[in-house]
């Protein structure tokens, strides 16, 4: 089914419509929502959110666009908003880091493979604090930088789906990386990892 | 080239944003410094975790849940006809009502009770024993019984 199609009986109410473009787009609004929220069970509400608003909304969208563009902006949008709602997350998400970088701890003590365990601490802590750098970035660098990296779109890409011109987005990246760098030097000078 | 500007330039080097020349001058720099080198690996680790996070496979229980999302909130629960009035107009004002009873009963509470004493007069004498029991009952007296 072209995309035209899945659209035209998106909007007569197929449910064979719906199920085919959820199918062919989940993986592309799930990594999208996972590279702004950085928790796969947040990412894949998140991603719920996009299709039921997908279902929704088909009937006012025009065919100007391409789908996955159209999924990008409802992607980012909800993804923005879940960050503004949930602001104290951000306490419980410590919280809940402490407790998983004690449970890897142990699981390094109980476990035969201790290098393999040393490992996945070493791989989870580097995690943590690139979460941490990426979200410590403006809204807008935020953005751009995780459409580019998460989904590898090319900056007239995302210059589409963010709406502005390709020599903005160019900047973005390059201020976004500049902060991002910065930050990982401090954590490299005081040995987070 | 300083280690300064390799660290500013570092990110870019790795993604291969540099133009050649500087690519290059960059990379005799790494060979012969340790401390660009530990970094560059450092940087290179931390930023490869990206790749690791993308997801490659799909939930199938997604749709299935999608769809019962879509389903329990296409219905709207059914809500009994006396709801919005309990809800909007008696409870706030059984509350508004509580509220100015207990500012009411509270006043009330506090007001002091007048007491008529113009008729009544006490000397002090009459007045003294009562106030200054230990006086007539000093306590040495209980401790050395």
């Amino acid at each position: 089914m072209t995309e035209a199609e899945i659209i035209e009986k998106l909007q007569n109410g197929s449910e064979q419509a719906f199920k085919e473009l959820v199918d062919k787009y989940q993986k592309l609004v799930v990594n999208t929502c996972f590279g702004m929220l950085h928790d796969k069970d947040d990412a894949e509400d998140v991603a719920q959110d996009v299709f039921i608003e997908v279902f929704r909304s088909v009937q006012s969208f025009r065919a100007d666009s391409k789908i996955s563009t159209w999924l990008y902006r409802i992607a980012v949008n909800r993804s923005l908003n879940f960050i503004r709602d949930n602001k104290k997350r951000k306490w419980f998400q410590s919280l809940d880091d402490t407790v998983k970088s004690k449970n890897a701890i142990f699981e390094k003590f109980t476990s035969g493979d201790s290098d393999d365990a040393d490992f996945n601490l070493e791989n989870n802590q580097r995690a943590n604090v690139l979460h941490e750098a990426i979200n410590s970035l403006p809204e807008n660098q935020k953005v751009a930088f995780s459409l580019n990296k998460y989904e590898d779109l090319s900056y007239k890409e995302i210059s589409e789906v963010m709406d502005l011109s390709v020599s903005s987005i160019e900047s973005l990246i390059h201020r976004a990386k500049k902060n991002l760098q910065k930050k990982l030097y401090t954590c490299y000078k005081k040995k987070c990892i | 080239m300083k280690c300064k500007t390799i660290h500013k330039n570092l990110i870019f080097f790795l993604e291969g944003d540099l133009p050649e020349k500087e690519e290059k001058q960059i990379e005799a720099h790494i060979s012969s410094c340790n401390e660009c080198s530990a970094f560059a690996q450092d940087l290179k680790k931390t930023l490869g975790i990206i790749e690791k996070e993308k997801t490659t496979e799909t939930n199938p229980f997604f749709y299935t849940r999608l769809k019962a999302r879509l389903e329990s909130q296409a219905e709207p629960a059914k809500v009994p006809f006396w709801k919005p009035v309990l809800v909007n107009i008696i409870q706030p004002v059984f509350f508004s009502i509580l509220l100015i009873a207990g500012i009411y009963t509270g006043f009330k509470i506090a007001t002091p009770v007048q007491v008529n004493t113009a008729s009544v007069h006490y000397t002090s004498e009459e007045i003294f024993p009562y106030l200054n029991e230990m006086q007539s009952e000093p306590i040495e007296g209980f401790l050395m019984e």
